[in-house]
């Protein structure tokens, strides 16, 4: 991929996808009448959660991979997508209390949809560290896709938290049941300002995965110097 | 007016992004500096074993 898609070559798309998206976010978009210019937060928060979501979804993917056929590759990916998607759900536990504080008039509460964030996290913190400090070859990728499985069922809480129970955030406006949906503006606003930031998860996930390998080749070396 | 909560909420996602990506290239950077020197030192050693006599001073 990194011949057919060359790396600064994805940056370069990446970063013109986020200026049409910052363009939509705050020129075309309309200005939502209820709450204002803070609603606006709407369009990265929502769209980092997804990709934290489908983050923690790819991790599970990786994991099972890696469980099934102990294929390295499967592995870096996994370690990856969740070192990455971990900076996304970090996005969107700092979006929501700044939108949560002028529209609820709290910072945070502890209901279902935000606490299922919230450990979604400390779930990305678990498999990070694991990996950092548990340094037992084999065991440690093992460790960390039972973490990944335990993560991937609270990743399927917080996404149906809001259909499920009746909390303190916002029943689904997109995706959800009568009444709900957007502005059409407010969508493409949405749709675009996701696609700026899963290209440039995957951009992330790649540099990640160029970083596993150039670590693999030191170790090898490593090892030939001390044979 | 500017609001305060959506300036703050987009700068610190920027922030975010800005750390992480300094540190994938921290991180980068000395990886590459590693191997740089890890190779010059498998080519020394390999120099080495193979230069005339290295067999005589092994034994």
């Amino acid at each position: 991929m990194s011949k057919a898609f060359p790396l600064r070559l994805h940056l370069a798309v990446t970063l013109a996808w986020f200026l049409v998206a910052l363009y939509m976010i705050f020129l075309y978009a309309p200005r939502e009448l209820t709450m204002g210019e803070v609603q606006r937060i709407f369009y990265i928060h929502v769209s980092s959660a997804w990709t934290a979501l489908l983050g923690y979804f790819l991790v599970f993917l990786g994991s099972v991979a890696y469980l099934w056929k102990r294929s390295r590759a499967a592995d870096d990916f996994a370690y990856a997508c969740a070192e990455v998607g971990f900076v996304y759900c970090s996005c969107v536990l700092v979006t929501g209390p700044l939108w949560a504080k002028p529209v609820w008039g709290i910072w945070w509460t502890w209901d279902a949809r935000l606490t299922s964030t919230f450990v979604l996290w400390l779930l990305y913190i678990a498999y990070l560290m694991l990996r950092a400090y548990v340094t037992n070859p084999g065991r440690t990728e093992v460790l960390a896709a039972v973490v990944s499985i335990i993560g991937a069922v609270d990743a399927v809480v917080d996404y149906m938290a809001i259909r499920w129970w009746r909390t303190q955030h916002p029943q689904p406006v997109i995706g959800g049941g009568e009444g709900s949906g957007l502005d059409p503006r407010m969508w493409y606003t949405i749709l675009v300002t996701w696609g700026a930031l899963l290209c440039l998860f995957v951009y992330l996930v790649r540099v990640r995965i160029g970083l596993a390998e150039l670590r693999r080749e030191a170790r090898q070396l490593r090892r030939e110097l001390a044979a | 007016m500017v609001n305060r909560y959506l300036v703050a909420a987009y700068s610190l996602v920027w922030l975010i992004f800005m750390v992480y990506a300094w540190s994938l290239s921290r991180r980068q950077e000395r990886l590459k500096k590693d191997l740089a020197d890890l190779e010059a030192r498998v080519r020394e050693a390999s120099a080495r074993s193979d230069a005339p006599g290295a067999a005589g001073y092994k034994s």
